[in-house]
């Protein structure tokens, strides 16, 4: 008994002369899990985790915008596609795994598909990961033209013998107030249902550990910012790797899953 | 406008267009509100169509109705007069709008300049050059969130009386005129407006697409002066209306269903109709459900029907009766209804509280103005001023 309450005492003391930051870069990995709701209906892939597992070759491209290439956080070496790329590699140490980073900030979806030819689909990819939606949603372009082009964009990925993942927008309490998503948000929950491609609901997801509390959004000083970045990145990383791999995972259905997206 | 003839111009009012300009006006208010559970209950998950092509419809035939009998009574300078009277009470709106969403922007710079929101700082990028954003958003170019529904009405009405007088002239010349513009969009969806800050922003609502339903619906309007239009009492055109009314609602509910419980199969595929459902550009299946849910809804509800007397449609009337103003007050009510659903997160309870609360608020504000206009009705209508001009004639 008596090291316990000296062990909260220190504790105490520690966090009251500051020796302990707020627990924002030290949380606990549960602590950015997901609900099962939010992978629940959405298609597994098949070829990547058999690839995976099988120890075979995979490459993995990440298509995006600036919160794929990760400078928030420091650089390409923090972004969600190189902590994807670690834990894949943990988890299937004889798999040939590589995810290359393609994302360019503020690019939009077209700009994106007009690269898919010689530079995503010449690297061979077994999955490509999509993060899209944001630059269309701030500059207000046409909804069902973006709807468009990301449609022909995963045609072309799929003819290609490659794998699609869609991944949408970032969530924030002050990017909610000014921008409005929702129009985005339902094209890619449209595209991903209708083409059978599993959608990565990142805002449904960042929204939910917001709203828990494991992310703290609104970090105000510059370090504590970069150390939140480095954590969102490093769960959607982890929240990646589990949602690409879960290949015959049992589906236990919850309804009204859909209304977070 | 005297008592007894603001009386004997209620007594013609169709209650049936404020019944559902009031359903519209809360669905519109429901829609907005981010991840709300309730949306999943509005009129958008029944039709094609949602609370927007209502609302435009039905606007579209009062104003048609109402000034076009102002036109034919008092002259085209009277009846065009008291449009823009209208028209600058909704730019008022949007400028008062702007301002808040300004103030969001201003307070949430900061936030929204971390890095991790790098992109969508573009959004608040305007603020580097705030007299350019502010000119813009005075000639309605720039539309950000919760800005881009008024600078459509406005445009629409803002055409009304050269519309209304090119009924007068031809009506036929009219509707073709506005049905060709509204197939070109739909052929090439480049015809679009631009908005600031672009590159390739365009309205939300496409003006020139939208214009075809408000415009059918003034026309209609006005035809009611003259005594109506025949055709609509069709019995053929009945069963076709209630044939694709039910023949949406089956394939639409099919999908609102799927949303909530994924395995319900899905036989008619939504991407086979994409090209006809574009909210922008007013797609086919959007224009043909909302008036086969109208002329439906016509012949089904009469003008006077008993349970539009009855209290449970009072919150309705009074809300689609003060229109322009439960309108602007809706949308107003959304961005404080989202900032406090994502501030206090709360799930469905939550939404559910903020829904009611806005609606009630809705309902609260419609009957003060009911009130405050029998009041200036009973003083004669000068005690309290201009309004009470506008008062027979709120389109």
């Amino acid at each position: 008994m008596i090291p316990l309450s000296l062990h909260y005492v220190v504790v105490a003391v520690a966090v009251a002369i500051g020796l302990i930051a707020e627990p924002v870069g030290a949380l606990a990995d549960q602590e950015c899990s997901v609900p099962e709701r939010f992978y629940t209906f959405e298609p597994p892939l098949e070829k990547t985790p058999k690839a995976l597992a099988g120890g075979r070759r995979v490459v993995i491209v990440a298509l995006g915008g600036a919160s794929s290439a990760g400078r928030a956080a420091g650089g390409l070496e923090r972004a969600w596609p190189a902590r994807l790329g670690s834990v894949l590699s943990e988890r299937f140490p004889s798999a040939r795994t590589k995810v290359v980073n393609l994302a360019v900030a503020r690019q939009t979806a077209r700009e994106a598909t007009e690269r898919l030819e010689r530079e995503v689909l010449a690297l061979k990819p077994t999955l490509v990961i999509w993060e899209t939606g944001t630059m269309e949603a701030v500059r207000g372009i046409d909804v069902d033209e973006f709807r468009g082009t990301v449609q022909a964009g995963i045609d072309k990925i799929r003819a290609a013998g490659a794998e699609v993942v869609l991944m949408n927008m970032q969530f924030s309490r002050a990017t909610d107030a000014v921008i409005h998503f929702e129009p985005y948000l339902i094209a890619l929950r449209e595209l991903a249902d209708t083409n059978d491609v599993p959608l990565f609901r990142r805002y449904g997801i960042m929204r939910h550990w917001a709203e828990s509390g494991s992310l703290d959004l609104r970090a105000e000083d510059q370090d504590k910012r970069r150390q939140v970045a480095a954590r969102l990145y490093d769960c959607i990383g982890q929240a990646l790797a589990d949602f690409v791999t879960r290949g015959d995972a049992a589906v236990k259905p919850t309804p009204g899953s859909e209304t977070e997206r | 406008m005297t008592a007894a003839a603001s009386r004997t111009l209620s007594m013609e009012r169709d209650l049936r267009l404020d019944f559902f300009r009031g359903l519209a006006l809360f669905c519109i208010f429901i829609d907005h509100l981010p991840n709300n559970v309730l949306a999943e209950f509005t009129l958008q998950s029944l039709m094609f169509s949602d609370a927007a092509e209502v609302f435009i419809l039905i606007s579209g035939y009062a104003a048609g109705m109402v000034y076009g009998r102002v036109l034919e009574r008092q002259g085209f300078v009277v009846a065009g007069v008291r449009i823009y009277q209208r028209v600058w009470q909704l730019y008022v709106a949007h400028v008062f709008l702007f301002m808040i969403y300004m103030a969001m922007v201003a307070y949430t710079v900061d936030a929204l300049n971390n890095a991790l929101y790098a992109e969508e700082f573009g959004a608040a990028n305007f603020l580097d050059q705030p007299g350019l954003a502010l000119v813009n958003a005075l000639l309605l170019q720039f539309q950000p969130a919760f800005m881009d529904i008024l600078p459509l009405y406005i445009g629409l009405l803002a055409v009304l009386p050269l519309v209304l007088a090119g009924f007068r002239f031809s009506a036929l010349t009219m509707l073709i005129i506005s049905f060709t513009l509204w197939l070109m969009v739909q052929l090439d969806s480049r015809i679009a407006l631009p908005t600031y800050p672009g590159p390739d922003g365009v309205w939300y609502f496409n003006p020139l697409a939208w214009q075809a339903l408000f415009l059918f619906g003034a026309w209609l309007g006005w035809r009611n002066i003259h005594g109506g239009v025949s055709w609509l009492s069709y019995r053929w055109l009945f069963w076709l209306a209630a044939g694709l009314s039910l023949a949406g609602f089956l394939i639409r509910f099919n999908w609102t269903l799927h949303g909530f419980y994924d395995p319900i199969p899905v036989p008619i595929s939504s991407k086979l109709l994409w090209p006809f459902l574009s909210k922008t550009d007013l797609g086919l299946l959007r224009f043909v459900n909302v008036l086969a849910a109208a002329l439906l809804i016509s012949w089904l509800i009469r003008p006077r029907a008993r349970f539009l007397s009855s209290p449970a449609a009072w919150p309705f009337l009074i809300c689609g009766r003060n229109s322009l103003y439960i309108f602007c007050l809706g949308i107003l009510l959304s961005i404080v209804g989202h900032l406090v659903l994502n501030e206090f997160f709360g799930g469905i309870a939550m939404q559910f509280a903020v829904s009611v609360a806005g609606i009630a608020i809705m309902i609260a504000v419609a009957a003060l103005l009911e009130w405050l206009g029998a009041a200036q009705d009973a003083s004669g209508g000068s005690a309290l001023g201009a309004p009470t001009a506008s008062r027979g004639a709120r389109g």
